[in-house]
């Protein structure tokens, strides 16, 4: 039978690598090149035979495989292949545990005015746990199309329609993979990773470290990434290309090349506080101590005695309004 | 196990059994047939020409006999209400499982198009009417318009996995209505996948297939176009689509052919079955008794209906 694995090439027509079990390009459709395929020159009969009792086998669909309907053997075959996506490449913690901690006294004192006075004091760390979440980082190159209403030029109506098409380069874009994070905790951090710093294992944490797993097939995969593409790109011409200063109905189409995608695992610090019976949750970049992001309660006296002012005044704004007219 | 013994007319090749000897006829369109007496599987490899390619992908049969069979029964019995009842009636009958040619057909397809932008905005005007006491009154209401801008452009995307029959047995509506096929499932072809099933040769030359393919593929721009317009609504929307960077590939796809025999007079319904999902589709011939009867009835009740409303307002 055909085994094939085509891993470490490039689609001959978009030049986005093809991975292992790829047998065409999953951007452009192109067939991936078959080294073992023989351009027949001659009419040729054949019967495929069981290798172990002679008789003929035919393809069986309970085994998606070519079977020998005597003795059961079942002929292997190149398997479809949509793994599990694994993690190729880890960054270090550069930031320790007690530094982590620190930063944390640090972002509770800096909560402005409306947070609790004892925030800092009162607050307990109950957890620290260093995480390893799960990440794509892609590079690429798009021809964007892009359709947009926007205010330029609008007249009676506030929106007026535009179009273009751009080259859009995208360099090391991060895409959360996470199930741990939310969407917000990870792009609040993913600025400070340095992609220079991977490592083939995971290091500058405890053995307890925490090691996300990305839990989607190869397949899924490409579609959230390809999503994120699109996601990306419309807020790309929104901000570079679409004339205006407000936009909607941004849409774009577009044609891929060179997409390289790489699996990483990225360090971040999982605190959680408890404040007054309440548990609060906090997240700091494990590569850059300023990133980080997180609840922190509010002090219920401070907002209503603010409320009370701002009505006061306005009741005072009111009466002299009263008294003049 | 490979021999080259064969003898070939221009329409049928008569090959021998290589099991039990027996001299087998193998139709033109076909590249695989089961020997009569022994049930040996032979497979024809002939030599690609730019009409007859080598297929390069095939997706194997996922559903046997059994449930397509089943499958094939509820969607008769179970088709519309205006169905005839000696179809609804009717058993299927399997003409054959078998790996159907068809292009798997992709491209980059570069657009100009233009249209009219329809941009909603909301005036306030001012009416008057009579209010309930006979007087005439001046009030306002809220109106929406639409103000109407060109817009023309360009867009450019891939366009991919665009499946066209190649068997002139199979019409492409017809591939059409048991789509969509799983392709992440797609595997290499190799004569084992195929070995003791039926494996047409294609049958439309490339030319055609190449056609049908573009004629899809620029109704797909010509949807893609229609969710691409900003605005709140557009019209007169036109487009020119220049398809390059093409590619095309055979792929077999796995298909159940049934016939359903339902009156002597008529020639039977043929129902296809997608031979991975189980999907079944096919032409429902329609009573026209049972049409007339509903169109008779739909008329006296509109009468009836009438009727009343004449005698409630005397």
């Amino acid at each position: 039978m055909n085994e094939t694995p085509i891993a470490e090439i490039n689609c001959i027509r978009c030049e986005s690598p093809l991975e292992s079990g790829d047998l065409r390009c999953a951007i452009c459709g192109q067939a991936a090149l078959n080294d073992q395929a023989v351009a027949r020159k001659k009419l040729a009969i054949q019967i495929l035979r069981c290798t172990g009792c002679g008789a003929a086998i035919t393809y069986d669909p309970k085994h998606q495989a070519p079977s020998c309907s005597f003795c059961g053997d079942v002929v292997k075959v190149e398997s479809i292949d949509d793994p599990m996506e694994q993690t190729e490449h880890y960054l270090p913690f550069t930031v320790t545990a007690d530094e982590a901690r620190a930063a944390l006294r640090g972002w509770l004192d800096s909560r402005g005015w409306f947070r609790p006075s004892d925030l800092s004091a009162s607050a307990q760390l109950t957890q620290l746990k260093p995480l390893w979440w799960v990440a794509w980082v892609f590079d690429a190159e798009a021809f964007v199309s892009w359709a947009a209403d926007s205010n330029e030029g609008s007249g009676r109506s506030d929106w007026a329609p535009h179009s273009g098409q751009n080259n859009i380069q995208f360099d090391d874009i991060l895409v959360s993979a996470s199930r741990g994070l939310s969407l917000n905790e990870a792009a609040a951090i993913s600025r400070g990773m340095n992609l220079a710093t991977k490592r083939q294992t995971p290091e500058g944490a405890d053995r307890d470290a925490t090691l996300e797993r990305f839990d989607v097939q190869r397949s899924q995969a490409r579609q959230e990434v390809s999503a994120a593409i699109h996601r990306i790109a419309a807020q790309r011409a929104q901000q570079h290309f679409i004339p205006g200063t407000r936009f909607r109905k941004v849409k774009v189409a577009i044609v891929l090349r060179r997409l390289v995608t790489r699996r990483m695992s990225l360090p971040a610090y999982v605190l959680a506080y408890r404040y007054k019976d309440r548990l609060y949750r906090v997240v700091i970049c494990g590569q850059d101590i300023r990133l980080m992001v997180g609840t922190s309660p509010k002090s219920l006296i401070k907002m209503i005695a603010v409320g009370l002012v701002v009505a006061a005044i306005a009741l005072v704004f009111l009466l002299i309004l009263a008294a003049g007219s | 196990m490979a021999t080259d013994l064969a003898n070939s007319t221009s329409d049928q090749l008569e090959i021998s059994c290589q099991s039990c000897g027996a001299k087998l006829v193998v139709e033109a369109h076909l590249r695989s047939t089961l020997c009569p007496y022994c049930a040996s599987p032979s497979i024809v490899s002939r030599p690609p020409s730019p009409n007859r390619p080598s297929p390069t992908f095939l997706v194997g049969f996922v559903v046997d006999h059994e449930h397509a069979t089943k499958a094939v029964k509820n969607w008769v019995a179970g088709s519309h209400i205006f169905a005839r009842s000696d179809f609804k009636a009717a058993v299927p009958e399997l003409t054959r499982g078998v790996y159907l040619p068809a292009y798997l057909y992709g491209a980059v397809a570069n657009t100009r198009y233009s249209a009219s932008i329809g941009e909603n905005y909301t005036v306030t005007e001012t009416y008057t009417t009579t209010d309930s006491k006979g007087k005439t009154v001046t009030r306002t209401r809220t109106v929406t318009k639409t103000e109407w801008r060109p817009l023309a452009g360009n867009h450019c995307c891939y366009v991919l996995d665009v499946l066209v029959s190649a068997s002139q047995g199979v019409t492409n509506a017809a591939l059409e209505a048991v789509e969509p096929f799983d392709l992440r499932a797609l595997r290499r072809y190799a004569d084992s996948f195929i070995s003791g099933w039926l494996a047409e040769e294609p049958s439309r030359t490339q030319d055609d297939c190449f056609r049908l393919a573009h004629d899809e593929t620029i109704a797909k721009v010509g949807a893609m176009l229609k969710n691409f317009m900003p605005g709140d609504s557009h019209s007169n929307l036109e487009y020119q689509t220049d398809l390059s960077h093409e590619v095309i590939d055979l792929v077999l796809l796995p298909i159940w052919t049934y016939a359903v025999r339902y009156a002597e007079d008529r020639p039977p319904i043929q129902i296809l079955v997608n031979g991975q999902t189980g999907r079944v589709a096919g032409k429902v011939p329609v009573s026209a008794a049972k049409v007339t009867f509903a169109v008779v009835g739909v008329l006296l009740l509109i009468g009836i209906l009438f009727l009343l409303f004449m005698a409630a307002q005397g």
